[in-house]
Protein backbone atom coordinates (compact mmCIF):
# COMPACT_ATOMS: atom_id res chain seq x y z
CA UNK A 1 0.00 0.00 0.00
CA UNK A 2 1.32 3.26 -0.70
CA UNK A 3 2.80 5.01 1.95
CA UNK A 4 1.70 8.63 3.88
CA UNK A 5 4.31 10.32 2.92
CA UNK A 6 4.41 9.37 -1.09
CA UNK A 7 0.43 10.29 -1.07
CA UNK A 8 1.51 13.81 0.67
CA UNK A 9 4.22 14.60 -2.37
CA UNK A 10 1.89 13.78 -4.48
CA UNK A 11 -0.75 15.83 -3.12
CA UNK A 12 1.59 18.66 -2.98
CA UNK A 13 3.41 17.95 -6.59
CA UNK A 14 -0.22 18.21 -8.33
CA UNK A 15 -1.04 21.22 -6.37
CA UNK A 16 2.05 22.65 -7.45
CA UNK A 17 0.58 21.62 -11.21
CA UNK A 18 -2.45 22.54 -11.26
CA UNK A 19 -2.02 26.14 -10.21
CA UNK A 20 0.96 27.05 -12.34
CA UNK A 21 -0.61 25.83 -14.94
CA UNK A 22 -3.85 26.70 -15.05
CA UNK A 23 -3.78 29.74 -12.51
CA UNK A 24 -0.64 30.74 -13.29
CA UNK A 25 0.35 31.15 -9.34
CA UNK A 26 3.02 29.60 -7.46
CA UNK A 27 2.65 28.35 -4.46
CA UNK A 28 5.20 27.31 -1.63
CA UNK A 29 4.62 24.61 1.37
CA UNK A 30 4.56 25.71 4.98
CA UNK A 31 6.58 23.56 7.24
CA UNK A 32 6.35 22.34 10.77
CA UNK A 33 8.52 24.89 11.67
CA UNK A 34 7.07 27.92 9.75
CA UNK A 35 4.48 30.30 10.77
CA UNK A 36 1.19 29.17 9.31
CA UNK A 37 -0.55 31.73 7.22
CA UNK A 38 -4.10 32.77 8.83
CA UNK A 39 -7.12 31.47 6.67
CA UNK A 40 -9.57 34.46 6.30
CA UNK A 41 -12.59 34.20 8.87
CA UNK A 42 -14.82 33.36 6.07
CA UNK A 43 -13.56 30.23 3.62
CA UNK A 44 -14.51 28.41 1.08
CA UNK A 45 -14.24 24.40 1.31
CA UNK A 46 -14.13 22.67 -1.74
CA UNK A 47 -14.50 18.60 -1.97
CA UNK A 48 -14.11 15.77 -3.80
CA UNK A 49 -14.52 12.14 -2.81
CA UNK A 50 -12.96 8.72 -4.46
CA UNK A 51 -13.98 5.04 -3.91
CA UNK A 52 -11.46 1.82 -4.70
CA UNK A 53 -8.90 0.33 -2.96
CA UNK A 54 -8.20 3.37 -1.17
CA UNK A 55 -11.40 5.90 -0.34
CA UNK A 56 -11.71 9.27 1.09
CA UNK A 57 -11.98 12.59 -0.03
CA UNK A 58 -9.78 15.57 -1.06
CA UNK A 59 -10.52 18.44 -0.19
CA UNK A 60 -8.93 23.08 -0.61
CA UNK A 61 -9.99 25.77 2.28
CA UNK A 62 -9.32 29.21 1.28
CA UNK A 63 -10.36 32.23 2.25
CA UNK A 64 -13.13 34.24 0.15
CA UNK A 65 -10.27 36.63 -1.40
CA UNK A 66 -8.12 34.04 -2.21
CA UNK A 67 -10.48 32.04 -3.87
CA UNK A 68 -11.21 35.22 -5.96
CA UNK A 69 -7.98 35.82 -6.66
CA UNK A 70 -7.64 32.42 -7.91
CA UNK A 71 -10.89 32.46 -10.37
CA UNK A 72 -9.56 35.58 -11.80
CA UNK A 73 -6.12 34.34 -12.62
CA UNK A 74 -7.65 31.31 -14.37
CA UNK A 75 -9.92 33.68 -16.06
CA UNK A 76 -8.14 35.88 -17.09
CA UNK A 77 -9.75 38.66 -15.67
CA UNK A 78 -8.51 41.37 -12.93
CA UNK A 79 -8.51 40.87 -9.73
CA UNK A 80 -10.75 43.77 -9.25
CA UNK A 81 -13.03 42.55 -11.58
CA UNK A 82 -16.84 41.46 -9.53
CA UNK A 83 -16.83 38.04 -9.96
CA UNK A 84 -20.10 36.36 -8.65
CA UNK A 85 -20.47 34.00 -5.78
CA UNK A 86 -21.02 31.20 -7.96
CA UNK A 87 -17.97 31.51 -10.12
CA UNK A 88 -16.00 32.22 -7.47
CA UNK A 89 -17.39 28.59 -6.19
CA UNK A 90 -17.23 27.08 -9.49
CA UNK A 91 -13.19 28.31 -9.80
CA UNK A 92 -12.80 26.32 -6.24
CA UNK A 93 -14.52 23.18 -7.63
CA UNK A 94 -12.53 22.92 -10.69
CA UNK A 95 -9.29 23.46 -8.62
CA UNK A 96 -10.21 20.47 -6.57
CA UNK A 97 -11.32 18.18 -9.48
CA UNK A 98 -7.98 18.96 -11.06
CA UNK A 99 -5.67 18.60 -8.09
CA UNK A 100 -7.64 15.34 -7.54
CA UNK A 101 -7.45 14.25 -11.23
CA UNK A 102 -3.29 14.67 -11.30
CA UNK A 103 -3.24 13.20 -7.71
CA UNK A 104 -4.82 10.01 -9.45
CA UNK A 105 -2.74 10.13 -11.99
CA UNK A 106 0.21 9.85 -9.54
CA UNK A 107 -0.66 7.31 -7.73
CA UNK A 108 -2.96 5.12 -9.71
CA UNK A 109 -0.35 2.72 -10.62
CA UNK A 110 0.39 1.93 -6.59
CA UNK A 111 -3.54 2.05 -5.62
CA UNK A 112 -5.50 0.98 -8.79
CA UNK A 113 -8.43 2.43 -10.23
CA UNK A 114 -10.37 5.12 -8.64
CA UNK A 115 -13.77 7.02 -9.39
CA UNK A 116 -13.53 10.32 -8.56
CA UNK A 117 -17.24 12.29 -7.70
CA UNK A 118 -18.07 15.30 -8.94
CA UNK A 119 -16.85 18.70 -6.54
CA UNK A 120 -18.84 20.32 -4.35
CA UNK A 121 -18.22 23.87 -2.81
CA UNK A 122 -19.29 25.22 0.70
CA UNK A 123 -18.97 28.47 2.28
CA UNK A 124 -18.68 29.65 5.77
CA UNK A 125 -16.75 29.88 8.59
CA UNK A 126 -14.19 26.96 10.54
CA UNK A 127 -15.29 24.40 8.00
CA UNK A 128 -13.52 21.34 8.17
CA UNK A 129 -13.81 17.61 6.64
CA UNK A 130 -13.87 14.16 8.51
CA UNK A 131 -14.56 10.57 7.46
CA UNK A 132 -15.02 8.81 10.87
CA UNK A 133 -12.31 7.25 13.02
CA UNK A 134 -10.68 4.82 11.01
CA UNK A 135 -9.64 7.84 8.36
CA UNK A 136 -5.93 8.56 8.25
CA UNK A 137 -5.79 12.18 7.38
CA UNK A 138 -3.17 14.61 5.54
CA UNK A 139 -3.10 18.47 5.75
CA UNK A 140 -0.85 20.69 3.48
CA UNK A 141 -0.72 23.74 4.53
CA UNK A 142 0.77 26.53 1.83
CA UNK A 143 1.69 29.87 0.71
CA UNK A 144 0.13 31.43 -2.43
CA UNK A 145 2.05 33.73 -4.39
CA UNK A 146 2.97 34.82 -0.17
CA UNK A 147 0.21 36.56 0.22
CA UNK A 148 -2.55 34.27 0.65
CA UNK A 149 -2.57 30.86 3.24
CA UNK A 150 -4.13 28.03 1.68
CA UNK A 151 -4.98 24.27 2.90
CA UNK A 152 -5.05 20.74 0.94
CA UNK A 153 -6.31 18.07 2.98
CA UNK A 154 -6.83 13.94 2.06
CA UNK A 155 -8.73 12.05 4.34
CA UNK A 156 -8.74 7.97 2.92
CA UNK A 157 -8.42 4.75 4.20
CA UNK A 158 -8.48 1.46 2.55
CA UNK A 159 -11.34 0.19 1.63
CA UNK A 160 -12.95 -3.01 3.34
CA UNK A 161 -14.10 -4.04 -0.04
CA UNK B 1 -15.34 28.66 -44.79
CA UNK B 2 -14.52 29.30 -41.45
CA UNK B 3 -14.86 26.78 -38.26
CA UNK B 4 -17.03 26.20 -35.73
CA UNK B 5 -16.41 25.11 -31.96
CA UNK B 6 -19.03 23.93 -29.13
CA UNK B 7 -17.66 23.39 -25.53
CA UNK B 8 -19.39 21.02 -23.25
CA UNK B 9 -18.82 21.43 -19.67
CA UNK B 10 -20.70 21.34 -17.04
CA UNK B 11 -19.18 24.19 -15.05
CA UNK B 12 -19.47 27.47 -16.83
CA UNK B 13 -15.93 28.68 -15.31
CA UNK B 14 -14.34 25.57 -17.02
CA UNK B 15 -15.99 26.47 -20.42
CA UNK B 16 -14.78 29.90 -20.06
CA UNK B 17 -10.88 28.93 -19.09
CA UNK B 18 -11.10 26.22 -22.02
CA UNK B 19 -12.45 28.95 -24.47
CA UNK B 20 -9.48 31.21 -23.37
CA UNK B 21 -7.15 28.68 -23.76
CA UNK B 22 -8.19 27.82 -27.47
CA UNK B 23 -8.24 31.26 -28.28
CA UNK B 24 -4.10 31.71 -26.27
CA UNK B 25 -3.30 28.61 -28.48
CA UNK B 26 -3.85 31.14 -31.78
CA UNK B 27 -6.28 28.56 -33.17
CA UNK B 28 -9.00 30.39 -34.58
CA UNK B 29 -12.93 29.60 -34.45
CA UNK B 30 -15.46 31.89 -36.56
CA UNK B 31 -18.53 30.43 -34.67
CA UNK B 32 -18.55 29.25 -30.82
CA UNK B 33 -20.96 27.90 -28.74
CA UNK B 34 -21.07 26.46 -25.12
CA UNK B 35 -23.44 23.62 -23.91
CA UNK B 36 -23.70 22.87 -19.93
CA UNK B 37 -24.66 19.32 -20.50
CA UNK B 38 -24.49 16.20 -22.66
CA UNK B 39 -28.29 16.48 -23.03
CA UNK B 40 -27.97 20.38 -24.13
CA UNK B 41 -25.23 19.78 -26.25
CA UNK B 42 -27.30 17.01 -28.16
CA UNK B 43 -29.82 19.51 -28.67
CA UNK B 44 -27.88 21.86 -30.13
CA UNK B 45 -25.98 19.17 -32.22
CA UNK B 46 -29.34 18.05 -33.65
CA UNK B 47 -30.35 21.28 -34.86
CA UNK B 48 -27.05 22.63 -36.21
CA UNK B 49 -23.41 20.14 -36.62
CA UNK B 50 -20.12 22.16 -35.26
CA UNK B 51 -17.12 20.99 -36.81
CA UNK B 52 -15.25 20.36 -33.17
CA UNK B 53 -16.24 19.58 -29.87
CA UNK B 54 -14.49 19.86 -26.90
CA UNK B 55 -16.05 17.75 -24.19
CA UNK B 56 -15.69 17.00 -20.30
CA UNK B 57 -16.46 13.25 -19.29
CA UNK B 58 -17.53 13.85 -15.51
CA UNK B 59 -20.85 15.47 -15.97
CA UNK B 60 -23.98 14.94 -14.73
CA UNK B 61 -27.30 13.75 -16.85
CA UNK B 62 -25.08 12.84 -19.43
CA UNK B 63 -21.79 12.13 -19.59
CA UNK B 64 -18.92 12.92 -22.15
CA UNK B 65 -18.20 9.07 -23.06
CA UNK B 66 -22.62 8.76 -23.46
CA UNK B 67 -22.47 12.08 -25.62
CA UNK B 68 -19.85 10.65 -28.06
CA UNK B 69 -21.86 7.78 -28.96
CA UNK B 70 -25.27 9.71 -29.35
CA UNK B 71 -23.14 12.16 -31.40
CA UNK B 72 -21.56 9.78 -33.49
CA UNK B 73 -25.28 8.29 -34.06
CA UNK B 74 -26.20 11.69 -35.93
CA UNK B 75 -25.83 11.64 -39.74
CA UNK B 76 -25.02 15.37 -38.92
CA UNK B 77 -21.98 14.85 -36.77
CA UNK B 78 -20.17 12.23 -39.60
CA UNK B 79 -17.61 14.87 -40.31
CA UNK B 80 -17.34 16.43 -36.49
CA UNK B 81 -14.08 15.74 -34.20
CA UNK B 82 -14.66 15.30 -31.21
CA UNK B 83 -11.77 16.00 -28.60
CA UNK B 84 -12.55 14.62 -25.03
CA UNK B 85 -10.85 17.68 -22.28
CA UNK B 86 -10.65 15.48 -18.69
CA UNK B 87 -9.08 15.05 -15.60
CA UNK B 88 -9.41 11.39 -15.66
CA UNK B 89 -5.78 10.21 -16.97
CA UNK B 90 -6.77 6.22 -17.03
CA UNK B 91 -5.02 4.48 -20.02
CA UNK B 92 -8.13 2.07 -20.81
CA UNK B 93 -10.60 5.10 -20.30
CA UNK B 94 -9.14 7.09 -22.78
CA UNK B 95 -8.30 3.55 -25.17
CA UNK B 96 -12.43 3.14 -24.51
CA UNK B 97 -13.81 6.80 -25.42
CA UNK B 98 -11.37 6.92 -28.36
CA UNK B 99 -12.99 3.46 -29.76
CA UNK B 100 -16.68 5.16 -28.61
CA UNK B 101 -15.81 7.57 -31.19
CA UNK B 102 -13.19 10.55 -29.59
CA UNK B 103 -10.65 11.81 -31.89
CA UNK B 104 -8.74 13.40 -29.51
CA UNK B 105 -7.84 13.54 -25.82
CA UNK B 106 -6.48 16.35 -23.65
CA UNK B 107 -6.27 15.94 -20.15
CA UNK B 108 -6.51 18.77 -17.77
CA UNK B 109 -4.64 20.86 -16.33
CA UNK B 110 -3.79 21.92 -19.64
CA UNK B 111 -1.79 24.85 -21.82
CA UNK B 112 -2.34 26.26 -25.29
CA UNK B 113 0.22 24.48 -25.95
CA UNK B 114 -1.20 21.17 -25.81
CA UNK B 115 -4.60 22.02 -27.80
CA UNK B 116 -2.60 23.54 -30.81
CA UNK B 117 -0.70 19.94 -31.10
CA UNK B 118 -4.55 18.08 -30.64
CA UNK B 119 -6.59 20.56 -32.30
CA UNK B 120 -4.31 21.37 -35.12
CA UNK B 121 -4.01 18.02 -37.07
CA UNK B 122 -7.57 18.08 -37.01
CA UNK B 123 -8.28 21.46 -38.52
CA UNK B 124 -6.66 20.54 -41.73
Amino acid sequence: MITTMSLRDSLLDSAKEVFETMAFMALEEVREDQEAPRLEDETLLGTITFKGSLEGCLAICCGCRCARTIGANMLGADPDEPMSDDEMSDAIGEVANMVMGALKARVQNEVGTMEVSIPSVVRGRELRNSLGDRASKITVTVNLEEEHGMQFSLLYRESGD
Amino acid sequence: MGKSLMIVDDSATMRKIIMRTVRMSGLEFDRTEEAGSGVEALQKLESGPVDVILCDINMPEMNGTELVKKARELASCSGTKIVMVSTESAQDLIDQVMSDGADGYITKPFTPEKFQEKLAPLLN
